[in-house]
């Protein structure tokens, strides 16, 4: 049986994608990906949250680059009680950690010539679909979308480089937002949430010591492009900001 | 950037194919304007995103991802129709702006918000004079220094910077993503990137946002606002950020710099946002025209270079400096009193580049100014290079904010004087002074 502390539990279509840390040594982590046996996504219920230790049953599994951290199962078992967020992202430091863009998943970064200006990798040239970074400022940006606002940011990595346009997948964060846009009583909400994640909610964020954020790649579709995505942000949000609205 | 909006249905319409052909998945094709692109999996939430940023870098739109109705169609037809509603809604604005004559527009430009701050290291005159190797007493004495602010660990121009802009930006209301051309001067930043673009990457800015380097040292401010209104008047653009940000201790401290040189120097930054727009209800502070030149009769007084051997290399007579900053200074504002017909008398305050504190009261005393007009930054924070008379800026407009909005009938001169010997002014006027001021250039 394997270990795990979940640590990225990101929205993919109607399901979860779920990585988890697994301990090596005192000091090293290793991130895993915990899949059900015929599908790459958890549906719903999925009762779990960040910080959760499972346990699971490995079964081999064939995995293609990058997503090298694949690892099949037949299912999660709750262990312990919930990590607290600060030792999560402690954890979190002490496993996949990049300095700067180009170090992410150790190959060269695209920029997309086209529209949106986000970033992607070459599946084949990745060696790894998760990475975590130091970050010094974020803003939001929604896009609309038939199910929902589609949330996006502008990350400004510690090592001064700029993630342009990156989609948030963080199951948490997208969560939020939903809830944040229940609550402004207008036609569109979309402007007047902008900008208090702007405003209000960035502040949280870049005065918290637990700064800190996942990049992860999605599985590649028939473009062999995968986008960077966000797939967990620290400080995660908290039932208290809504109070800021 | 600067864009060229689409003018009539065809031509946003091919806009809209052009961006939706480069975002397609591959082997897909647009079969019909009314095709739901998203829907049929022709183009991914990517793409779609992709398509909406295009827009707005090419249109000049802000934002038409958050104002894109729930339930709409994601097609071409709903594109080209969601583009004309956003035009059709800044056009007005538009017309209004092209309507305007060059010297109505010269006068739209406003300051809509200011910030500054200083390194967190306050150190005594003594402890300089200790450092510097200069006899004690000769701070204050000599140059009026009672102390200078030194970047803490950690601070930088880049840091420093931002944190000034960061407060300009609040104070002005204005957004990061609303800024359409950043202005960044420093004396003291001599690496690549620059500090435009550190200072762009750290706020977050738009990527079509203008950033832009100038110089000047001393005078860099000045040059730096002439340079963002300039930017702002000869295009549809409405917002500018002008940032001056100096560390010298790190910058000077070398043993082949003179003490009485490198004591007299401080670290810190100023911001300001420059607004286009004319929707301040005739409360704004409008930014006048500039006066700007050089004088290269006491070019060797002050002379700073790098040896090849990458060291800093310092040639400074003090005295011949002081004298030509003295003079200088009084000429610029002879040349704003020329400008605008407004005599110094009538000013409310001189934000006026102190090159040390003792030269900024011989400046007053002999333009006959009264020494309460001058805001004063280098007795406590020593020479901040281009940021002093930023800062002394920002202190006279933040003074009178705080007084009661009738008092604020007013006229502020800006001036300074850099190595070269370069000089500039400017100033600020509040809105009922417009036909006042507007006067002598009409």
């Amino acid at each position: 049986m394997a270990e795990l502390i979940l640590s990225d539990i990101t929205v993919m279509g109607p399901g979860y994608c779920v990585i988890g840390l697994e301990q090596v040594s005192a000091e090293i982590y290793r991130s895993v990906r915990p899949m059900p046996l015929r599908a790459f996504a958890w549906r719903e219920p999925f009762p779990y949250k960040r910080g959760d230790g499972v346990r699971f049953d490995p079964v081999p599994t064939v995995v293609s680059r990058p997503h090298v951290e694949d690892q099949q199962s037949r299912g999660l078992i709750l262990t312990r009680q919930s990590t607290p967020e600060d030792e999560l992202v402690a954890c979190l430091r002490k496993a996949e950690v990049s300095k700067d863009l180009n170090d992410l998943f150790e190959c060269s970064l695209q920029v997309s010539d086209r529209g949106g200006r986000a970033l992607w990798v070459k599946p084949a040239e990745a060696k790894r679909s998760v990475c975590g970074c130091e970050y010094d400022n974020i803003r939001f940006r929604l896009f609309a979308d038939p199910e929902g606002p589609s949330l996006r940011s502008e990350i400004m990595l510690s090592s001064g480089e700029r993630i342009s346009s990156i989609p948030v997948v963080d199951r948490e964060w997208r969560r939020f937002v939903a809830q944040i846009a229940q609550r402004i009583r207008r036609a569109d909400p979309r402007p007047y949430l902008e900008r208090f994640l702007n405003r209000s909610i960035a502040l949280k964020l870049l005065a918290a010591p637990g700064r800190f954020a996942r990049i992860g790649l999605p599985r590649p579709k028939g473009d062999q492009q995968c986008w960077l995505m966000l797939d967990s942000l620290f400080p995660q949000p908290q039932d208290a900001w809504l109070d800021l609205l | 950037m600067s864009v060229t909006q689409p003018q009539d249905e065809a031509s946003i319409r091919e806009l809209i194919l052009k961006l939706t052909s480069r975002e397609l998945q591959p082997s897909f094709s647009v079969s019909d304007n009314d095709q739901d692109l998203m829907a049929t999996g022709v183009i991914d939430s990517m793409g779609w995103v992709g398509i909406l940023s295009g827009i707005e870098e090419a249109t000049g739109i802000r934002n038409i991802g958050a104002s894109w109705p729930e339930g709409r169609a994601q097609s071409v037809r709903a594109l080209v129709d969601a583009v004309r509603e956003e035009l059709d809604k800044i056009k007005p604005q538009c017309e209004q702006q092209g309507l305007r004559s060059d010297a109505t527009r010269a006068l739209s430009v406003s300051v809509a918000g200011w910030g500054y701050c200083l390194g967190s290291r306050r150190v005594d005159a003594a402890t300089v004079e200790q450092e510097c190797g200069l006899p004690a007493g000769t701070m204050f004495d000599r140059a009026g220094i009672r102390s200078v602010s030194r970047a803490g660990e950690g601070e930088t121009e880049l840091t420093l910077g931002a944190k000034a802009a960061e407060l300009a930006l609040e104070a002005a209301q204005v957004e990061p993503d609303e800024v359409d051309v950043l202005v960044a001067t420093s004396a003291t930043s001599l690496g690549f990137p620059s500090l435009a673009a550190l200072l762009h990457t750290r706020l977050l800015l738009r990527e079509s946002c203008v950033a832009i380097d100038v110089g000047g040292a001393c005078v860099g401010a000045i040059h730096a606002l002439a340079t963002a209104k300039a930017l702002l008047v000869n295009a549809r653009r409405r917002s500018a950020l002008v940032v001056a940000s100096e560390v010298n201790s790190q910058r000077l401290c070398h043993p082949g710099v003179p003490g009485e040189f490198r004591g007299l120097f401080g670290d810190g930054a100023c911001a300001f946002v420059l607004s286009s727009l004319d929707d301040s209800d005739g409360k704004a502070w409008r930014m006048g025209d500039f006066v700007s030149g050089c004088s290269g009769a006491f070019s060797s007084s002050l002379q700073v270079g790098l040896r090849p051997t990458g060291e800093l290399e310092v040639d400074f007579k003090g005295e011949q400096l002081a004298s030509a900053a003295i003079t200088t200074i009084n000429q610029v504002i002879g040349n704003l009193e020329d400008l605008t017909g407004i005599g110094r008398s009538e000013v409310e305050y001189l934000a006026l580049h102190e090159p040390n504190p003792r030269l900024a009261e011989i400046v007053a005393q002999r333009a006959k100014i009264p020494l309460e007009r001058l805001t004063r930054t280098a007795e406590t924070c020593g020479n901040l290079g281009s940021v002093t008379c930023g800062m002394n800026l920002c202190k006279a407009l933040t003074h009178l904010q705080e007084r009661s909005e009738d008092s604020r009938h007013r006229i502020i001169y800006v001036a300074a004087v850099g190595p070269g010997i370069l000089w500039a002014g400017t100033y600020l006027f509040w809105d009922s002074m417009v036909r006042r001021v507007a006067a002598p250039t009409s």
